[in-house]
């Protein structure tokens, strides 16, 4: 295992809210991030994220616990002196300065000759895309340069880590994939350890070697895009992360659990009637036709064709199940109104930790 | 405490504050004690008596009362015509050259010791005035009274206002209006619902510094009010000069001080509730504003042409004033009167333009500075800071003048009689206007960009040479400007510092005013304009050449260059 670049240790930060008083924006937050890996804060607005890349930064200092970059306490460390790259939301670049003294700044501020300086902003902003564009002003590019020049500005003095505050929130969504797939191949070409923070959760999949998911200040989860969408730990991770069928199911025996009359072979490892949450994604359900009032039938209300997909809303007894199927070009067509026979592959099927009683 | 762990990590920021606190206690904390002990402290022991004694007094009330109605109607029409000012040049879709017109005429007030529009006034509607007497024929008309003072208060004092709007009206994105025009509101609405809102600030920044310069200001009642207004800057100035009565006219001055502090703390809780961020690193197309309907344009710039022709026309008579024997009486061209400024005159000249070099730029920077730690750094004592840093500008004039006198009369801070005590008289007075107006627009620049250069290994002194200062540029010379303009032009508190080897152009002028040697009096008020109004465009001249983006298009024709 690569060595721990960042580590937070059970960091705190409050703030005074003028109604509620006290508040924790941050909670007892402990989190690794190893040499060269990127590390992804995900979560809904409020939740925290941003004031824990800033403790990071050194923009905020924690009110507890303490902060480690490369095995050295920065807990009160000034910002300047932690040497980290820091993209903004809104990129922050010096409306005053060329493209090129913004990229240069860090450089001139270490002192580093002009030479040197200049062979090492060119070099970046060829990195970047924007080998002539050194003489142009900020407000003369577009969003999407804007944000090169944020990015090149931020890696060219060769910072220790790398802080990304939700970097691509301003720009549209075709540009945003493009933009992250830069990010991610000049993160992994330079091996920079990263944090980066995002509400969406699909840039966090595309982007991120592990998920950090925070919730009410909180890290709820943390492990690879695989581990949250496959194995959440709690039903906010299964719902912030992908879609989700959050099923409630009895044990019957001990190695079958009962939803809405359809069986499912699982071994839940509770007694028998105890009820389970079941977690099951949109395309582990596999459906064809059945018989009107057939056992373990449901009837389609809503089908969605996408393209590659078909989303299909299925009312299955007391509850809707969401399903997408991508192979519905194969079988026979299904419509709304049509009932179909449900079935779900065990082997997928994760039920979430804690037991609830009947 | 985590603030000062902070500050000690960051010796530049910490070696700032331990200085300015030096400087604050020695020259805004001290003599105010010192005059406070010298009010109500009596063989030792406290006493009241003599306040109570003149809150007894009829005409002391009534000074009072005329002294907040004198500074209200000044901060509304003031603010009131330093918006129209402001929004015309940043909305009104004038030619460059136009503007540039209408910039010097609202400057010249400003630009103007403080007896040149009272000079003018009388002039004008005096018994022998040019408009009363000469064109109207009226005989035995009074110049004297309320309305005469607000209007030369008004008129003096409104540039304030305008140089305090503008830069803010400037770095409102017009794409805010745009948007809100394309959302279907109606112009009047968008004007209501987003423009004056985003400009709040500046409202409430330009009403404090008129109201205050108006409570400060005895120059101009001193000579317009007459006896039947009576406000208490002068009472105090007269109680002082004529009777020699420096505990009565200290008591009388401090009376003000409960209005002044209300306004503040006014100001204070109702901006400071508020953020307006619309400069931001994201950096959206400028474009040419709809916003205004073609009438309406019309109808602002007759507005300011009419103002702009009015104050115009009080110099052009101040001009002919200074070039002809006797005004109104003897109308033959004469060169006389600068031949005296120039003799006679000429010590007051030298030292008053010495003081003035010096002030500007320790003035500038200490503005700048101060406005920068209250507005973006977190550090204990701040507001403190802020507060103390306020108080001279927030005291009239007397009251700081008398301070001044009593606490460096005697060792170890002898310092009354030099250019020293003169020079912090006036930096410590006068750069509030460059405190506010970096603190308005710092409110306006997105902290980000600061943070930014933090990320990038710059220090809290190389980011604010770097980053911050470039971008508060428009404010550093509004600062460094006032400061000029004011070791020029204010008499208020200097008055009571003059000596036989320092003495001020201004108390010159008011000497003559006495002496009714009005020729003087006007040759050395014309003089002063131009000085100042040179130094004013070279420093916007440079500010061209800065090119301060932050407040975009207000920089490249600030102070009307």
């Amino acid at each position: 295992m690569a060595p721990i670049s960042i580590r937070l240790d059970r960091v705190s930060k409050r703030f005074d809210h003028t109604v509620k008083g006290e508040v924790y924006a941050v909670r007892d937050v402990t989190l690794a991030v190893q040499q060269g890996e990127l590390l992804t804060l995900l979560g809904p607005s409020g939740c925290g994220k941003s004031t824990t890349l800033r403790m990071i930064a050194g923009f905020e200092e924690p009110d507890e616990g303490t902060i480690f970059i490369e095995g050295q306490d920065v807990t009160h460390v000034l910002p300047n002196r932690r040497g980290i790259g820091f993209m903004f939301q809104n990129y922050a670049l010096f409306p005053h300065l060329t493209v090129f003294e913004n990229v240069a700044y860090g450089l001139r501020v270490q002192g580093r000759d002009a030479t040197s300086l200049t062979r090492a902003v060119e070099e970046v902003l060829e990195l970047v895309g924007l080998a002539n564009y050194g003489r142009q002003q900020p407000h003369q590019l577009s969003g999407g340069e804007q944000q090169r020049v944020a990015l090149a500005r931020a890696v060219v003095f060769q910072p220790k880590v790398l802080l990304f505050d939700e970097p691509l929130s301003n720009l549209d969504a075709k540009l945003r994939v493009e933009m992250r797939e830069q990010i991610r191949s000049l993160q992994k070409r330079i091996g920079i350890t990263t944090v980066y923070v995002t509400h969406d959760q699909e840039e966090a999949m595309a982007i991120s070697d592990r998920i950090a998911v925070m919730e009410r200040g909180a890290v709820v989860q943390d492990g690879t895009a695989q581990d949250l969408y496959y194995r959440p730990l709690t039903e906010f991770v299964a719902r912030f992360i992908g879609r989700t069928n959050l099923l409630v199911a009895r044990v019957v025996t001990a190695g079958e659990v009962d939803v809405e009359g359809l069986r499912i072979p699982l071994a839940s490892g509770r007694d028998v009637g105890e009820v389970v949450r079941l977690v099951v994604r949109p395309e582990m359900i596999d459906i064809a036709p059945a018989a009107v009032g057939e056992a373990g039938s449901g009837r389609i209300t809503q089908r969605t064709f996408l393209g590659e997909k078909t989303d299909y809303e299925i009312t299955f007894g007391s509850t809707t199940l969401q399903v997408t199927r991508s192979d519905t070009f194969r079988g026979p067509s299904l419509d709304v109104g049509d009932d179909v026979r449900v079935s779900v592959d065990p082997t997928r099927i994760h039920s979430l930790g804690q037991p609830i009683s009947p | 405490m985590p603030g000062w762990r902070r500050v000690a990590g960051d010796p530049a920021l910490l070696v700032a504050i331990v200085v300015l606190w030096a400087l604050l206690a020695l020259f805004v904390i001290y003599p105010l004690a010192e005059l406070l002990r010298r009010a109500f402290v009596d063989e030792g022991r406290l006493t009241l008596a003599p306040l109570l004694e003149a809150l007894a007094d009829e005409s002391h009330r009534a000074a009072f009362f005329n002294s907040l109605l004198l500074a209200t109607s000044v901060g509304g029409l003031g603010t009131a015509l330093g918006f129209l000012f402001a929004f015309t040049a940043v909305r009104g879709g004038l030619p460059r050259h136009w503007l540039t017109v209408l910039d010097a005429a609202a400057l010249l007030p400003l630009v103007s010791p403080p007896f040149t529009t009272s000079i003018s006034i009388i002039f004008s509607f005096g018994p022998k005035g040019f408009i009363s007497h000469g064109l109207l024929g009226l005989a035995n008309v009074s110049p004297y009274g309320f309305w005469s003072t607000t209007l030369a208060e008004t008129l003096t004092y409104f540039p304030i206002a305008y140089l305090t709007l503008r830069p803010i009206l400037a770095a409102i994105d017009p794409n805010l209006e745009e948007m809100a025009f394309s959302l279907g509101g109606s112009r009047w609405r968008i004007f209501r619902t987003v423009t004056l809102p985003l400009a709040v600030p500046g409202f409430a920044n330009a009403f404090l510094l008129l109201f205050a310069a108006s409570l400060a200001d005895f120059a101009t009642p001193l000579i317009l009010a007459g006896n039947s207004f009576p406000v208490l800057p002068t009472q105090a100035f007269l109680q002082i000069t004529g009777m020699f009565d420096f505990k009565g006219g200290a008591i009388l001055s401090l009376v003000l001080l409960v209005p002044a502090a209300a306004v503040f703390l006014l100001q204070r809780y109702w901006v400071g509730r508020r953020a307006y961020v619309t400069v931001t690193g994201k950096v959206g197309q400028r474009s040419r504003t709809r916003a205004l309907a073609p009438w309406a344009g019309v109808l602002l710039v007759a507005g300011c042409f009419l103002v702009a022709a009015t104050i115009v026309y009080f110099y052009a008579l101040l001009l002919f004033a200074s070039l002809v024997v006797a005004f109104g009486a003897n109308n033959s061209f004469t060169l006389s009167h600068y031949q005296v400024i120039f003799t006679e005159g000429l010590p007051a000249i030298r030292d008053t333009l010495i003081i003035a070099a010096i002030g500007m730029p320790l003035g500038g920077f200490y503005g700048v500075l101060v406005g920068y730690l209250i507005a973006r750094k977190n550090f204990p004592g701040r507001h403190a800071m802020e507060l103390v840093a306020m108080i001279n500008y927030a005291l009239p004039g007397t009251i700081v003048g008398i301070a001044y006198l009593i606490a460096f009369n005697d060792p170890p801070l002898a310092l009354t009689g030099g250019a020293l005590i003169i020079v912090a008289c006036y930096v410590f007075r006068y750069s509030p206007t460059g405190i506010r107006a970096t603190v308005a627009l710092l409110q306006q620049i997105d902290r980000s960009l600061e943070e930014a250069s933090s990320s990038l290994g710059a220090g809290s002194s190389e980011t604010f040479r770097r980053v911050t200062l470039p971008l508060i540029a428009p404010a550093f010379f509004a600062g460094l400007g006032v400061v000029f303009i004011r070791s020029m032009t204010a008499i208020s508190a200097t008055i009571f510092l003059v000596s036989i080897s320092w003495t001020l152009i201004t108390v010159r002028i008011l000497e003559n005013m006495t002496e009714m040697a009005l020729g003087p009096a006007a040759a050395f008020s014309v003089f002063v304009i131009v000085v100042v109004y040179l130094v004013v465009a070279g420093l916007s001249a440079v500010l061209v050449r800065l090119r301060a983006p932050a407040a975009g298009a207000a920089a490249r024709s600030f102070l009307g260059g």
